[in-house]
């Protein structure tokens, strides 16, 4: 979450993965099943291998998300980012129609829209069926052509018309088996099919064909015992189109070369238009566990999910506040929080507002990692989120120490702890002091979090139901602060 | 500080009250000009013709002395600009397309939504201004639908906009 009031100010708390595949952020075991547990021994191997701090740092770039990319598993009770999750295709779609593709369809259609979706050769924009006059014949025939809207290109200068609207895709089809090679392409593939089946029907063994160089084997052999039904009785293959004449033997290659024998590719050298490539809907698994993450409706238009597990749902959200609704017992709006600049040297407040998304209480506990660009203290270092509730569940505010006086709780309530500036509903924002000690760019303060819920599921697997599972998830959060002059 | 218009409709002219008319502008027949369009004949008259469409918002600017000619069955949609020295027949200026400067657009030519024409130059006949970056390319058809669809359109909006907005009446 970036700060609207300094645009050269880059504020943002990102999230840290140290995931080689997976990531531990608790000490509870994993959860695998039997056949499974392989794989996951080898994964926590792999993580557990320590690297050197340099890669480390180096990788770290790589490593860190904001919160609303990562995973929550909550069979592992383990944050998951997107590079230790295990993708997999939940559904194919046709981004231009939205027509649901059946899997089955997918790969014979070599992962395109079957229907009368193409790509301009021109601008690549969808082209659309359009019904005209047609050039050809008569005159005053309709037909249907591929029109561009965007530069007006049209599929009558490539020569194609079609006489339905409908079926564009085959009706392609049928235009481009019309070439000769394509024709005696096919003619040898059916000849050897019955070459083959005639072959394995004599074979001695019941195997069928295993290799090329069993299928000699029998082919020889089955002439060699002389059966009835041998391949040799078989009448010689007779060319479909071709005159098997030697003088036209040059100009029977050059046919060949030239025949477009893929059919569903449009050539950008003759500006065919393309069909149009099919969209997957990914589903994500917890790649230690395989517990599903994320599983989307197979539907191309409902863009819901049946399952939804995210960080933000389990984690607490760390954010930058621009302003903090005023108190009703304090009267005055506190405005403009964070807007300090940062300066070497000099002390400035920077506040944090932590929200809880569970039903259940948190306990947080922020601490600071080394840094030598700038010395932080928390204030705040431990304090409890109290859980998401509906809005009129809350008490009133309990404030809050001002920001000119951190020791002060002037608001006279008493207990309010150090640090912590505003508590509303679910949400505690805490401030932290941050001397700078060298110019920078980018100031940026690893912060080790660590939150600690009690589970309210009931546990299915073990036997004892009477003490809830204390969760505890660590893990390190690096906040960006922006520019130090 | 609108300048006295001298305003010449042809009866079957159809021109919003809300619009900007200013300077010297004769237009023909058909032709329809929608609400909040502004046709400002600054240094030099501007002539329309016969069944163009001028859409809202639209600015057509004479900068220049000599007369800006619009021609016939044109459509001029939301937002765009023209203040070249003219243009064709059967012409589209799409959303926000503009012809600036002062260039004039030929015949059959289409100026893609937020294209724009150089500053200076006649675009021939046929032209086909699109996409971002910009490119343009002839087209291959002799546009023999355009006029039945167009014509549908003029019959709609003749039918259709003085029900809900306040028309000039032709003088």
């Amino acid at each position: 979450m970036s700060s609207e009031l300094d645009s050269g100010s880059q504020l943002g708390v990102l999230y840290y993965c140290p995931c080689s595949g997976c990531m531990r952020t608790t000490d509870a075991p994993v959860k695998a099943s039997k056949q499974k547990r392989e794989f996951a021994e080898l994964a926590e191997e792999e993580c557990r291998a320590p690297l050197d701090i340099s890669t480390q740092k180096q990788l770290a770039v790589l490593r860190t998300w904001p919160i609303e990319k990562l995973y929550y598993c909550d069979d592992c009770s383990e944050v998951r980012c997107p590079h230790c999750v295990i993708e997999e295709p939940a559904g194919y779609h046709c981004p231009n129609c939205t027509f649901d593709v059946p899997t089955a369809s997918v790969r014979s259609e070599k992962n395109s829209c079957a229907r009368n979706c193409f790509h301009c050769p021109v601008c690549t924009h969808v082209l659309v069926v359009v019904v005209v006059e047609s050039t050809q014949g008569d005159g005053g025939q309709s037909c249907s052509v591929l029109s561009c809207a965007v530069c007006m290109w049209d599929s009558r200068e490539i020569g194609w018309e079609f006489e339905t609207s409908t079926g564009i895709s085959a009706q392609i089809e049928r235009m481009r088996a019309g070439g000769s090679a394509v024709k005696e392409y096919a003619s040898l593939l059916d000849y050897w099919r019955t070459v083959q089946r005639t072959a394995s029907a004599t074979a001695v063994g019941s195997h069928g064909l295993t290799s090329s160089a069993s299928f000699k084997h029998r082919l020889t052999s089955a002439g060699l015992h002389g059966n009835t039904t041998s391949v040799d009785s078989l009448p010689p293959y007779k060319a479909a189109c071709y005159v098997d004449s030697g003088a036209e033997l040059t100009e029977d290659f050059k046919a060949l070369e030239d025949a477009n024998i893929i059919p569903f590719n449009g050539d950008p050298r003759t500006k065919e238009p393309q069909r149009v490539r099919l969209h997957m809907k990914l589903s994500r698994r917890c790649r230690m566990c395989h517990h599903i993450l994320i599983k989307p409706e197979s539907k191309a238009h409902n863009s819901r999910f049946k399952i939804q597990l995210l960080a933000a749902n389990f984690l607490p959200t760390i954010t930058f506040p621009n302003s903090l609704p005023a108190s009703k017992a304090r009267g005055s709006l506190l405005e403009h929080i964070n807007t300090t600049p940062l300066r070497v040297g000099s002390t400035a407040p920077v506040v944090l507002r932590f929200t809880n998304p569970l039903y259940t209480e948190m306990d947080v506990s922020v601490d600071v990692g080394e840094l030598d660009a700038a010395q932080t203290d928390v204030l705040a270092p431990r304090f409890t989120l109290p859980p998401f509730a509906e809005l009129w569940e809350y008490d009133e505010d309990e404030d809050d120490s001002s920001l000119a006086s951190p020791s002060a709780s002037s608001s006279g309530r008493g207990s309010v702890k150090r640090g912590i500036i505003h508590q509303h509903g679910n949400q505690i924002a805490i401030q932290l002091d941050v001397t700078p000690r060298a110019q920078t760019q980018k100031l940026t303060i690893p912060l080790c979090i660590t939150c600690t819920h009690l589970d309210d599921m009931a546990e299915m697997d073990t036997s004892d139901t009477s003490t809830p599972r204390r969760i505890v998830n660590t893990f390190w959060a690096y906040v960006s602060l922006g520019t130090v002059n | 500080m609108a300048r006295k218009c001298r305003l010449h409709l042809a009866p079957q002219a159809l021109v919003c009250k809300n619009t900007i008319l200013e300077g010297d502008i004769r237009i023909g027949n058909g032709t329809v000009v929608h609400i909040d369009a502004s046709i400002i004949a600054k240094n030099g008259p501007i002539i329309i013709g016969t069944n163009n469409i001028i859409s809202d918002r639209v600015k057509i600017v004479n900068n220049h002395t000599t007369p800006l000619v619009i021609g016939d069955n044109n459509q001029i949609e939301t937002d765009a600009v023209i203040e070249g020295r003219g243009i064709g027949h059967k012409n589209v200026v799409q959303v926000r397309g503009k012809v600036v400067g002062t260039s004039t657009l030929g015949n059959n030519c289409v100026v893609g939504v937020m294209c724009e024409t150089d500053p200076s130059e006649n675009v021939p006949d046929n032209t086909i201004l699109f996409g971002n970056p910009q490119s343009r390319r002839t087209r291959s058809d002799n546009n023999a639908e355009y006029l039945e669809v167009h014509n549908k359109h003029l019959q709609y909006v003749h039918e259709m906009l003085p029900r809900y907005n306040a028309i000039i009446g032709a003088e």
